[in-house]
């Protein structure tokens, strides 16, 4: 367990982080890499990171989703953030200029049918 | 310790209170005429009502004057008088009566008690100056206390209006299931879009909605600080996971927006709101089709 967190492999190649109370969005490096082992180690090729317990987004938690997706990213994994709180949202999109580099999706059950949609286009596609 | 009260100033109340007294039948029944043509025939206040009125102002009345020759504001017989007033003047609120009208009576029930000190013969110069200004500046006092009392109520209703208006120029429906429409009619100010964005990200989280169709057919102008608020709604939109399409632009704003520079780029516009909900039908995988059709 990485401290702060809790990391739940959830099939399909996702893992779910819950942030918890302990977790310091403003220490960025201290996540990164044990975050990182654990997905490299689960095969992970995406990183749910739920928001439901993250009342409020400010610019030091914002910049700390901002250096996790470029992380993943150099790792082949995307982030999706899930359970955005309405509050949260409505502060992030006031702090924001343009779209977040990381994908947003409403819960799990939405990552994924997007997933399952993608690999049906995909697979019509080929054929 | 009790202050001593100037002899005069004693003696112009208790001079008030003995010519109540002798003709208090007839001040009374005055009163109520009045009421009655005023109120009465616009059915504002019953004759019941107004009988009731005249006989608790009266006692009120003599309960300030009780209390001696210089009127404590502070005291609770004044302060019972005003609300007697107050909330006289409410009811004829309430009741859709004029508040000229209203004052107009104010005046008139000061007037009975000067007419009726001029029928006193035994009053003196001095006593009838002094009862003249004891009168002048009680009733002023509570023409003040209506005229603020009136103006608090037109306040609070007018508040009350414009709520219901911002609740009901924004109504969210679910449309279809995760299918949120939002018709925006009016002039968007920056208020109202944070309101509505509001509203919006709380729905979108209770009806678990995947797309919102936001159709601006009704709104008549827009300037770049809500043009900016719009982006920021459909963003916070798309961070709780769900899509925004926009429908329903004006030529007018279309120009608008044009010569404020906004990039609606990543934003996905159609033209109506039928073809906004046909794009959310096709983004949630719904066909929709004729009966006949479905069938062939």
């Amino acid at each position: 367990m990485t401290q702060g967190m809790h990391l739940t492999p959830i099939g399909d190649g996702n893992v779910l982080l819950e942030p918890g109370a302990g977790l310091d969005p403003g220490d960025p490096a201290a996540y990164l890499i044990p975050v990182l082992e654990v997905l490299q180690t689960n095969a992970a090729c995406r990183l749910l990171y739920d928001l439901k317990n993250v009342p409020l987004l400010d610019k030091v938690y914002y910049e700390w989703l901002a250096a996790l997706h470029t992380a993943c990213r150099i790792s082949g994994i995307e982030l999706v953030t899930v359970n955005m709180q309405p509050e949260a949202a409505f502060a992030l999109s006031h702090l924001l200029s343009g779209p977040p580099p990381f994908q947003c999706a409403r819960d799990v059950d939405q990552v994924r049918r997007r997933v399952r949609a993608a690999k049906k286009t995909d697979g019509s596609g080929a054929g | 310790m009790a202050r001593k009260e100037p002899a005069a100033a004693k003696a112009t109340s208790q001079v008030l209170i003995e010519q109540l007294m002798v003709n208090v039948g007839k001040i009374s029944e005055v009163i109520e005429k009045e009421g009655q043509s005023i109120f009465g025939h616009a059915n504002i206040l019953s004759d019941e009502e107004i009988n009731d009125y005249s006989l608790e102002f009266l006692e009120l009345f003599v309960m300030v004057l009780h209390t001696g020759g210089k009127i404590d504001r502070r005291g609770a017989e004044f302060k019972a008088l005003k609300e007697f007033f107050t909330n006289l003047s409410h009811q004829i609120q309430l009741r859709g009566g004029d508040m000229d009208e209203f004052v107009r009576y104010i005046q008139f029930l000061e007037r009975v008690f000067l007419d009726n000190l001029q029928e006193d013969s035994d009053a003196d110069f001095s006593s009838s100056r002094q009862i003249l200004l004891l009168l002048a500046s009680l009733f002023n006092d509570i023409v003040l206390d209506v005229f603020h009392a009136y103006l608090e109520e037109k306040e609070r209703t007018i508040e009350a209006q414009q709520e219901e208006l911002r609740q009901t120029s924004t109504p969210i429906t679910e449309i279809w299931d995760g299918v949120l429409t939002l018709p925006i009619i009016g002039t968007l100010d920056s208020q109202r879009t944070m309101m509505v964005m509001e509203k919006l990200l709380s729905r979108i989280e209770q009806d678990r909605a995947s797309v919102v169709v936001i159709d601006v057919t009704g709104v008549i102008a827009i300037d770049s600080q809500v043009s900016h608020h719009l982006i920021q709604m459909i963003r916070a939109v798309e961070l709780m996971g769900a899509s925004a399409v926009i429908t329903g632009i004006r030529p007018e704003i279309a120009r608008a927006l044009t010569s404020l520079n906004i990039d609606l780029g990543g934003v996905t516009t159609r033209l109506t709101l039928s073809e906004g909900l046909k794009e959310a039908f096709r983004r949630m995988d719904v066909h929709v089709s004729h009966a006949g059709q479905a069938t062939q």
